[in-house]
């Protein structure tokens, strides 16, 4: 297989991506927020229950590929108990650094989201990476 | 295991086409290039590479305004496309061809000077479900502006157009029917002729999106009676940014400018303006004239070749095309029409479209993965996006056989 395309799909990322966490309606949310990459038709819904400045549950429903989905995977993993502002942070950096080819997603503690970096080999699907994320921040700022 | 079904024998005339092309030399991503993505856009042949790099080395000027020898040329140029375009589709004469940047504008203009001024709150467009985006939004935004309301004919489940359905909904109200001949998405032929003729009955005008037939098939204005039809010239070996309008010369006659500007004037007065007669009061401002010439050039290679010819031979191969796809694990087809052109989508029980779309880029074949500029067909079938493989003249089994390789390549990383 090309090499590129096996760094893209990695088996972290495949592992995410047919077995999704915390993919669901979470019908108690504080918020939520639809997101549709307009140019592909990738469609997710992202929901928030938060406690004081903690995020305490996220979970997301979605028609989108195999990035996407993994991506959204990752992002309740990641941002589930974390604080608020850490959690915009954290997405901050992630989108950062999977759009701008200089920056390297290794700053990343996290093993699992790392595996997102094969994207940046693929320009048309860093989109698919980072739609959860910004999903993620459309939700938070709906809190306010 | 389903028998592979014989391959389409390659015309002769057919068969050095693909050396026509430059760009299918080129390798991607290490391996030959696969151009299954002509519904997007086709490639060009080396004879309209060079007559847009002759215009502009040898030819350059502006054309309806000078008299020096460059004008004069240019300007012979441009309009000898619109002669070639009117015999093309056999319009009456020249007149009847509007340039514009493409199918999308061409509906636009329709909508802005021929619609509007006929609309009331309450009158009704018609379209069908299976319409790209650029049959529909221009209409909505008509009926935003107008009261107007937009009614949308329904399709059946293998992805024909329920006929009757569409005619039914012709009524005293409604002021246009529109309808794409071929689906970008699915491929279906839609019964054009039947459709026109029942609009006629009722004094319907009708528009004919014809962005995906006009180069897989003749096309007669005049047999078919319509009152509009819009074409892209890039989808049919020309370059971007140039495309048409047929319209009746008597619906043109009747309808307002489009854009204000030079050229599409007759006199210009602080007290008052008058215009050209049709085409030019369409066209306002210096056109895209290296597109004109490019689209005379690829008029030209198409009739080299022969339509009927194109138009056989290509049946065959996406006939070959959907036949290979039904017995490939994994591959499900959205939509089954009954009559098919050019293009034809599916999409994997294991992957989603975008992820066969990167995979088979790494093989160096371009298809096309997403929603085609068609949600509400996409919603009909229950599905946000499907991969898309549409071919052109120069395509041939090799490519197919390609395709369903690499999807086996898909099947294994996903399955």
């Amino acid at each position: 297989m090309n090499p590129e395309l096996k760094a893209l799909y990695r088996d972290t990322l495949l592992k995410h991506s047919r077995d999704p966490r915390n993919k669901g309606v979470l019908k108690d949310s504080d918020a939520y927020f639809e997101l549709k990459n307009p140019l592909c038709g990738d469609l997710i819904t992202l929901y928030l229950k938060t406690s004081q400045k903690m995020v305490s549950k996220v979970t997301f429903e979605a028609q989108c590929c195999s990035i996407c989905m993994a991506s959204a995977s990752m992002l309740t993993e990641q941002i589930t108990q974390s604080d608020i502002k850490e959690g915009v942070d954290f997405a901050n950096l992630l989108i950062e650094s999977l759009s701008k080819p200089d920056i390297s997603i290794n700053t990343l503690e996290s093993e699992d989201i790392q595996s997102l970096a094969g994207v940046k080999s693929f320009p048309s699907r860093i989109r698919c990476a980072t739609l959860p994320w910004e999903a993620f921040k459309g939700a938070i700022s709906r809190l306010r | 295991m389903t028998d592979r079904p014989i391959p389409p024998p390659i015309p002769d005339a057919l068969k050095m086409a693909r050396g026509d092309f430059p760009i299918l030399k080129r390798e991607v991503n290490g391996k030959p290039l696969v151009y299954l993505d002509n519904a997007a856009s086709t490639q060009k042949p080396q004879s309209v590479i060079d007559a847009i790099t002759q215009y502009y080395a040898y030819e350059n000027s502006n054309i309806h305004r000078g008299v020096h020898l460059l004008s004069t040329e240019a300007t012979a140029a441009y309009e000898n496309a619109r002669i070639k375009l009117a015999a093309y589709l056999n319009a009456r004469d020249e007149s009847e061809i509007v340039f514009t940047r493409g199918a999308t504008e061409s509906v636009n203009l329709v909508a802005h000077s021929f619609l509007e001024p006929l609309l009331s709150g309450g009158d009704e467009i018609l379209i069908s479900h299976m319409e790209h985006h650029a049959n529909i939004v221009p209409w909505q935004l008509l009926c935003d502006r107008t009261g107007a309301v937009l009614k949308v004919a329904p399709i059946l489940d293998n992805g024909d157009l329920d006929t009757e359905a569409y005619i039914s909904l012709m009524g005293s109200r409604t002021k246009l029917a529109a309808i794409v001949h071929v689906s970008n998405a699915i491929g279906t032929v839609n019964p054009i002729e039947r459709i026109v003729e029942a609009a006629k009955d009722k004094n319907i005008p009708t528009l004919i999106d014809a962005a995906q037939s006009i180069q897989h098939m003749k096309l007669d204005v005049q047999a078919l009676d319509c009152d509009f039809l819009v074409f892209s010239g890039h989808k049919m070996f020309m370059p971007t940014g140039i495309g048409g309008l047929y319209g009746r010369r008597s619906r043109l006659d009747s309808m307002r400018p489009y854009q204000g500007g030079g050229d599409m004037i007759a006199h210009v007065s602080f007290d008052g303006t008058t215009y050209k007669e049709p085409p030019s009061r369409f066209e306002a401002g210096t056109p895209h004239i290296a597109g004109g010439i490019g689209l005379a050039a690829g008029i030209d290679y198409i009739e080299s070749i022969g339509r009927d010819l194109i138009h056989d031979y290509e049946t065959q191969l996406i006939d070959y095309a959907a036949k290979r796809l039904r017995s490939t694990t994994g591959v499900r087809l959205i939509g089954e029409p009954t009559h098919r052109s050019g293009a034809i989508s599916f999409v994997m029980e294991s992957a989603h479209a975008h992820d066969i779309g990167t995979i088979l880029d790494t093989e160096g074949i371009a298809v096309r993965s997403g929603h085609h500029c068609c949600e509400p067909l996409m919603k009909r079938f229950g599905i946000s996006a499907t991969a898309r493989a549409s071919i052109a003249l120069y395509n041939n089994h090799e490519d197919i056989d390609t395709l369903i390789e690499s999807l086996g390549k898909v099947h294994q990383l996903f399955g």
